[in-house]
């Protein structure tokens, strides 16, 4: 079976749909979304829609969980207050409950999918250094979580009593290993790469690839101009931070 | 100290930075890098530093080590040298090729250390930083924290939900004096004074933990991270 993960897709539909292709041209069986689907870009009711028809588990992310009340202003930075804003004035009624029922966190097998930390979900902790994926690895049982959040694609091995950690690279994973594997973002990647990311796991080869996805970022970003939403969220598309 | 920086499909995934007088490469954990894909043998290759050289003794891999495009058994590096190990290259780079130059951080660059897990964050940029500026070790705060960095700088530093403490934290039932981080040599050790399960290490409830470079602490609802600073 060849599972896909996608997350951070922020409104960006250019992306949303570029990787979309890529997936089905790749011919997966399952995608998952690891939320944070909306906030920041353009498009934020297109890509529920376009996540509802093609993902078969979607998580709440923080923008998610900000949408629906229940992030506290303190928690959410001043770009992300306005573009909260802006995205709450566009999402139908309709969107809201289809929001609030979204899970924290999943499971499938040995695999384990939440948006940001495994400890707390709901805390929407960053994984980025050692000490905090040995946190994380302490709050999932399963082989493999997969997460977002970051926008960094980055891959954390626990085993032998260490953490070890690489940027976000093709791999097969070892046996007596756990791994979190932050799959990086599909409409707002931060790595200096603009292109959209997302991570495949193909379990009969046992085997975990990052892909890399083009797309018509200047389309994205004149509609994100039109919207009047904040520069830096507009210019970051292009450098990919 | 020599650096060994892996690539995969042209893009570091990770630098090492080593003191010690070998490195092994492999596929499976016990390894110093963990290279983990089938092309790769269990114990692949060995890297062994001796004064100013360095040489690379293939293990009898399956697939072969090559330097520079060509398969070696046993070869000595020069600075530069490209190691090609199935998929991944290894760039590696003496002392001097690499002195001074700033050590990225989370954008992209990963940097890890033989003795990995304490010595990870150390190298982390913008952690260097705080602790450079403070000299010294220092509490991030991370949530319902007061203070963004709090240099520690006492041999006892209080936390908890009293005015006097140097460490406000929030919480319900906290104690007004709820922990103290204390100075031990070298090391700060946290200690929880109060009710049990209000202070974790890394999400662990804990009575007294020495910190550890990274860790993050929780006192009631409130969060700091420990960056150590060399003294």
């Amino acid at each position: 079976m060849i599972l896909a993960v996608i997350s951070d897709v922020h409104a960006n539909l250019e992306a949303f749909e570029a990787v979309m292709r890529d997936i089905e041209q790749r011919k997966a069986d399952r995608i998952i979304c690891l939320g944070d689907t909306i906030g920041y870009g353009p498009d934020p009711e297109p890509c529920l829609d376009l996540a509802e028809k093609t993902c078969e588990v979607k998580l709440m992310g923080n923008h998610e969980y900000a949408v629906i009340g229940k992030l506290s202003p303190q928690q959410i930075n001043r770009t992300a207050k306005i573009s909260l804003s802006w995205t709450q004035d566009q999402l139908a009624d309709t969107a809201m409950p289809r929001i609030t029922d979204l899970p924290l966190a999943a499971s499938m097998n040995d695999l384990y999918f939440v948006h940001a930390s495994p400890w707390e979900p709901d805390k929407w902790r960053y994984v980025l250094s050692p000490g905090e994926a040995d946190a994380a690895f302490k709050h999932f049982e399963q082989r493999v979580c997969f997460n977002g959040h970051s926008h960094l694609p980055m891959i954390f091995a626990f085993g032998d009593n260490q953490i070890r950690r690489q940027a976000g690279h093709d791999f097969q994973p070892n046996e007596e290993t756990r791994y979190i594997v932050n799959v990086g973002s599909v409409g707002q990647p931060r790595d200096n790469d603009p292109r959209a990311c997302y991570v495949t796991y193909d379990t009969t080869e046992d085997e975990v690839s990052f892909h890399r996805v083009a797309y018509d970022i200047s389309k994205a970003q004149h509609k994100m101009k039109q919207a009047e939403l904040p520069a830096m969220l507009i210019n970051r598309l292009q450098a990919g931070v | 100290m020599p650096e060994i920086i892996v690539k995969y499909d042209d893009k570091v995934i990770e630098r090492i930075v080593t003191e010690k007088k070998r490195i092994s490469i492999g596929r499976t954990n016990e390894n110093d890098i963990v290279l983990e894909n089938r092309g790769v043998s269990r114990k692949h290759a060995m890297i062994e530093f001796n004064n100013n050289a360095a040489v690379i003794i293939d293990n009898e891999s399956l697939n072969g080590t090559f330097v520079n495009n060509r398969k070696v058994a046993e070869e000595v590096l020069r600075d530069e040298d490209i190691i090609m190990i199935g998929k991944y290259s290894l760039v590696y780079r003496t002392e001097a090729s690499h002195q001074g130059q700033a050590v990225a951080g989370m954008d992209g660059t990963m940097v890890l250390n033989t003795k990995r897990q304490k010595e990870m964050l150390e190298n982390d940029r913008v952690e260097r930083e705080i602790v450079a500026r403070y000299g010294g070790s220092v509490l991030l705060g991370e949530e319902n924290s007061e203070f963004s960095e709090f240099k520690l700088d006492r041999e006892v530093t209080t936390i908890g939900k009293a005015k006097f403490v140097h460490v406000r934290a929030k919480g319900l039932f906290l104690a007004g004096i709820q922990a103290k981080i204390v100075q031990e040599g070298a090391s700060y050790a946290l200690h929880n004074l109060g009710k049990t399960g209000k202070v974790s290490v890394n999400g662990e409830p804990v009575t007294r933990c020495v910190l550890k470079n990274g860790d993050l602490i929780t006192v009631g609802k409130s969060a700091f991270k420990f960056v150590e600073g060399k003294q």
